[in-house]
């Protein structure tokens, strides 16, 4: 029964996602309703999971590591959002607001900013004409590049227009070409998970 | 030849990183460097044409779905699509599928109420900042289809007349990802009407559901939010205040320029490299 209650679930759940889908009417819709509650409910108790798992991770770093004061002013920064959101809620003005906007905001652009610079490099080592193929990559992007700049436009009026042609083009086709492939993967998949041969789900 | 030739190929990948901080950087101080004239996609002009011709007392729904990471792009198309709806009197609801982006959005609201023209703007009553909800945004989407206003358990007077999210007249997804799909997937069965604001690295994934009409227009990445923000200023909005992608223009140019020109000597040592048979 272990196995076969969660097989059961699994098939009722999936099979009635799916119908509802196309099936408009009350109790589909109730039924929906049913789950969505359910969701919400173990996706809260996925985030004390969560933040319980971190108190733990960086409780045993700690005590046991060497790196413990990266731990440590984790542990403060966590405890001090937590404390300042508590005390006076999280709207503009507040402490944690100020923490947000001076501390976590700076810090999250930084991190994505780097990519510019890593990009930049990349480029300068790897995007190099090794074949006709790679010739057509590297000058579809440069066209691309300079439609959605504003120089673009300026070195020649109809570089928007090719860029424009490339992606509702060339583009869009191998872009449609993927996404089906991966629905009809969707597909198989959920039927697998109904029929149960789709059981990784379950640790198997 | 051959020493420039090993010069480049040894180059210190530290002086690409300043040459591209120094590109993304100067700009600032000359933003007329570079032409600042540039047409509308008919993509943008789209997004603008519909929340234009919405009535007063309308409602739009803003899928906040980005945080500080990606600011720089999408923030100045937020700001200019709430500027555009508030100045129609036109209802903006706000929700935060990220948990990162509440701030950002709280803070922007502040911002545009201490401009010129929107002192008066009250959270609940023109706007109203929705929150974050644990679940997924289908999940999110089925609920606001049942109650729109005890999905996010808020209250004000900016709910009146609303009950279902098929009483918001249009809805723009802000995301530097697939996000946008997700409402996309679901947009056939409830028939919303959607536009999308994304970075320049997402839009190309976004062309086919332009194509299918399932988007009615999208804004694409800084030049887009540019745009934008010119066509507000051209129907009377105040340039001192709306200029923010527009600020970043040159920069832009100069980074990307400075990229072609490492995409060129990274290929003109690999060509040498290959005529003379030899690696350096």
């Amino acid at each position: 029964m272990k196995k076969e209650i969660p097989l059961l679930i699994g098939f009722i759940a999936t099979i009635g996602w799916y119908l509802e889908f196309f099936m408009a009417g009350k109790f589909f819709e109730n039924w929906k309703m049913i789950f969505t509650t359910g969701f919400r409910n173990v996706a809260i108790v996925g985030l004390l999971v969560g933040m319980v798992n971190v108190l733990r991770v960086n409780y045993k770093k700690i005590k046991y590591n060497n790196d413990r004061w990266y731990s440590v002013y984790q542990m403060f920064i966590i405890a001090l959002m937590v404390f300042f959101g508590s005390l006076r809620g999280i709207s503009p003005g507040t402490p944690f607001d100020a923490m947000f906007t001076y501390g976590f905001v700076p810090l999250d652009a930084t991190v994505f900013s780097l990519l510019a610079f890593y990009v930049a490099s990349a480029s300068y080592r790897s995007f190099k004409i090794k074949s006709v193929e790679s010739a057509f990559l590297l000058v579809a992007a440069i066209l691309i590049m300079l439609s959605k700049m504003p120089l673009g436009e300026a070195m020649w009026s109809k570089i928007p227009v090719i860029g424009e042609w490339i992606m509702d083009g060339p583009t869009s086709a191998g872009k449609r070409a993927i996404l089906f492939g991966a629905y009809l993967g969707g597909l198989t998949m959920m039927i697998r998970v109904a029929f149960g041969l789709e059981r990784s789900h379950l640790s198997e | 030849m051959e020493k420039f030739i090993y010069t480049l190929k040894k180059l210190d990948k530290r002086w690409i990183y300043l040459l591209i901080f120094l590109s993304c950087i100067i700009p600032f101080w000359f933003p007329d460097m570079f032409p600042q004239e540039f047409s509308t996609s008919k993509e943008t002009q789209r997004v603008y044409d519909i929340i234009n011709g919405l009535n007063e007392g309308d409602a739009i729904f803003i899928d906040w779905a980005f945080d500080p990471t990606l600011q720089a792009e999408l923030l100045p198309m937020a700001e200019q699509t709430i500027k555009q709806a508030l100045d129609k009197k036109i209802r903006v609801f706000i929700y935060y599928p990220l948990l990162t982006g509440i701030s950002l959005g709280e803070n922007l609201l502040e911002n545009i109420k201490k401009e010129p023209g929107y002192e008066n703007i009250e959270n609940g009553v023109d706007y109203i900042h929705l929150g974050y909800l644990p679940i997924g945004v289908d999940m999110v989407l089925f609920s606001m289809y049942s109650d729109f206003k005890a999905t996010f358990g808020k209250e004000g007077k900016i709910f009146e007349g609303i009950k279902t999210f098929g009483d918001i007249k249009y809805m723009v997804s802000y995301a530097g990802s697939a996000h946008p799909e997700i409402y996309i997937s679901l947009q056939p069965r409830f028939g919303f009407k959607m536009g999308a604001g994304v970075t320049a690295v997402v839009g190309p994934d976004m062309v086919p559901y332009l194509q299918t009409g399932q988007l009615d227009g999208m804004l694409f990445g800084l030049k887009g939010a540019a745009e934008y923000e010119n066509l507000r200023i051209k129907s009377g909005a105040e340039k001192k205040y709306n200029q923010k992608a527009n600020a970043g223009m040159a920069s832009l140019n100069l980074s990307h320029i400075i990229m072609f020109l490492f995409i060129g000597l990274g290929n003109l040592v690999y060509f040498y490299e290959r005529k003379y048979k030899k690696s350096i």
